[in-house]
């Protein structure tokens, strides 16, 4: 199984328009593909497909440290250990734990000399499976408004979605990523055999490809680039950032107000054949 | 005042109407922009800064782990430790993985003499005079490194200092640096574009602003590539809608010449200039 994902730091510059397509094309072939929403945050790539997601399959979990009062002493160990400054202790009290600046490492339990934390898991996502075609199976995370620290629900997403694809020996993993570079987008980076960085014939664009090929060369990652939106704007920023980081652009999808309007309604699939994706 | 503008999703255009309404207000009063969005801070572009007159201060907002004696961890230490996956066995050594520590210390809890936790640097943060007079903050989270929420706190603080009335400009996400941009301001845009991704992550976000009980309106761009949908959304949100801003290629065109587009002189600019008198009102101003 071949794992590629689609990035691109910027938002909008159509990491998801080419996921899709690129599912869509490798199905076309014959393959069996495994198309992976890791932007847990805002997944789209359902309503491209012009699917409504079914219930979910699985949940993805944080855990949450809680105090047993009966064996806690008040010591205030846990709150001295907590890095994220999570928990908070004033001498003879038990210790108050804040879940929006806990991240759930577990250091407060393993410091506990009375074994009086343990901890709580919480339903953090949800997990969903959709089927579209008889070869294309989509795993969409979807983060629990108000959870800050979306990387370890992207994680057990990709988990999933791993396991998925064994089962149903799929060809090629894609994977959708958020916009950024920070966790949640990293997460879903590492152990890709290739990234396919989406940008713009902008400045913005340019910019922000050369943000992205900073991390996939941090990383290891080899990449190429694929060159959206082309045929308006200026092609030359993108070509002197594919030179600097010596990346190719190995695709490129023609500027079509057509195929801007099909994403609008969720219409990808009926316009992927008008589409000529070459790539490289 | 602390205005933000946020939306959800990516490219939606929150950086042109940030820039925008930035230079408007500028007119009128003093004002500080500062760019949110630390993973890839774009609003300077819209603003022709293509360089940053100083580097305010490198972050150093978080830690990471380092094994310094393995010896010392055998038996004691294994990757179901670490909660984040950081901890791995390559080649029958143990090994932490730089992009997934978080700087937790449970592995230097579990095997003191064998783990040493440093502090690394995450990112920048930068300032600019742009050519319409006022100061833009921005940052840069490094590539690789953790912390953007972290950062995006910083950088309002140093923003916050330099002056009364601030513009924000959020990023794309739900997630922990959108949630740092949207703390404690006063109110909110949020723009969107007639497409069922971006009304989808609209409501989405729309979840966090209401939480934090921010007075919030709404922009349209885009609005004429799916006027179905932006039928849909002024139903759905009727007076919160404030403008709608037509789909144009002339945006693309400006960018890449670093015009912002109110200088355009088409129906972007007259629009975006609507949007903010209607604003104003709003925020009696």
């Amino acid at each position: 199984m071949k794992t590629y994902a689609s990035s691109g730091t910027k938002g909008g510059v159509g990491k998801s328009t080419f996921a899709v397509l690129l599912a869509l094309k490798l199905a076309r072939d014959g393959k069996r593909v495994l198309l992976l929403d890791a932007d847990v945050e805002c997944p789209n790539d359902h309503l491209l497909l012009n699917q409504k997601l079914n219930k979910p399959i699985s949940f993805t979990y944080q855990e949450f440290p809680e105090i047993v009062e009966e064996k806690c002493k008040k010591c205030g160990i846990c709150a001295k250990v907590c890095r994220q400054h999570a928990i908070f202790h004033v001498p003879n009290k038990y210790p108050i734990i804040f879940h929006e600046l806990c991240s759930g490492c577990g250091a407060c339990k393993v410091a506990c000399p009375f074994n009086a934390i343990v901890m709580k898991k919480e339903i953090s996502g949800e997990i969903f499976v959709n089927k579209f075609n008889s070869t294309i199976w989509l795993v969409s995370g979807l983060s629990k408004p108000g959870i800050a620290e979306t990387g370890l629900i992207v994680k057990q997403v990709k988990e999933y979605a791993l396991n998925l694809a064994k089962e149903k020996r799929v060809d090629y993993l894609i994977i959708d990523t958020a916009p950024g570079i920070h966790c949640n987008v990293i997460q879903a980076l590492l152990g890709a055999d290739k990234v396919y960085a989406v940008t713009e014939p902008t400045p913005l664009g340019a910019h922000d490809l050369g943000i992205l090929l900073s991390l996939t060369r941090k990383l290891g990652i080899r990449s190429e680039i694929v060159l959206n939106k082309a045929g308006i704007g200026d092609k030359s920023l993108i070509e002197n950032v594919s030179k600097r980081f010596n990346v190719p652009i190995t695709v490129e999808i023609p500027y079509d107000e057509e195929l801007f309007r099909a994403y609008s309604e969720g219409k990808l699939a009926e316009f992927a054949d008008k589409i000529k994706l070459v790539i490289g | 005042m602390k205005l933000v503008i946020a939306g959800g999703k990516g490219g939606v255009g929150k950086s042109m109407l940030a820039s925008s309404l930035a230079i408007l207000f500028s007119k009128e009063r003093k004002i500080v922009a500062c760019d949110c969005d630390v993973d890839a801070p774009n609003l300077g572009l819209w603003l022709g800064v293509t360089k940053y007159d100083k580097i305010v201060k490198k972050v150093s907002l978080s830690e990471k782990a380092h094994i310094i004696n393995e010896k010392a961890c055998i038996g004691k230490l294994k990757p179901s430790d670490c909660k984040f996956g950081a901890l791995k066995v390559k080649n029958g050594k143990l090994w932490v993985n730089p992009f997934l520590c978080e700087g937790c210390g449970v592995c230097k809890l579990i095997c003191e003499e064998g783990i040493k936790i440093e502090p690394v640097e995450n990112g920048e943060i930068r300032v600019a005079r742009t050519r319409y007079g006022f100061i833009l903050f921005s940052a840069q989270l490094y590539p690789g490194e953790k912390g953007s929420g972290k950062i995006v706190e910083e950088l309002r603080h140093y923003a916050e200092e330099s002056g009364e009335f601030i513009i924000l400009d959020a990023a794309a996400g739900i997630g922990c640096p959108v949630i740092a941009s949207l703390r404690g301001v006063d109110h909110a845009v949020m723009v969107t574009e007639p497409t069922l991704s971006a009304l989808s992550d609209l409501k989405r976000i729309l979840k966090i602003v209401t939480y934090f009980k921010i007075p919030y309106d709404i922009v349209i761009n885009k609005y004429d590539i799916n006027e179905r949908i932006t039928r849909r959304i002024e139903e759905k949100f009727k007076e919160k809608v404030i403008g709608k801003i037509s789909y144009s290629k002339d945006v693309i065109n400006a960018l890449v010449h670093f015009k912002p587009v109110i200088e355009l002189e088409n129906n972007i600019s007259r629009k975006v200039n609507q949007i903010f008198k209607r604003l104003k009102e709003k925020l009696n101003l």
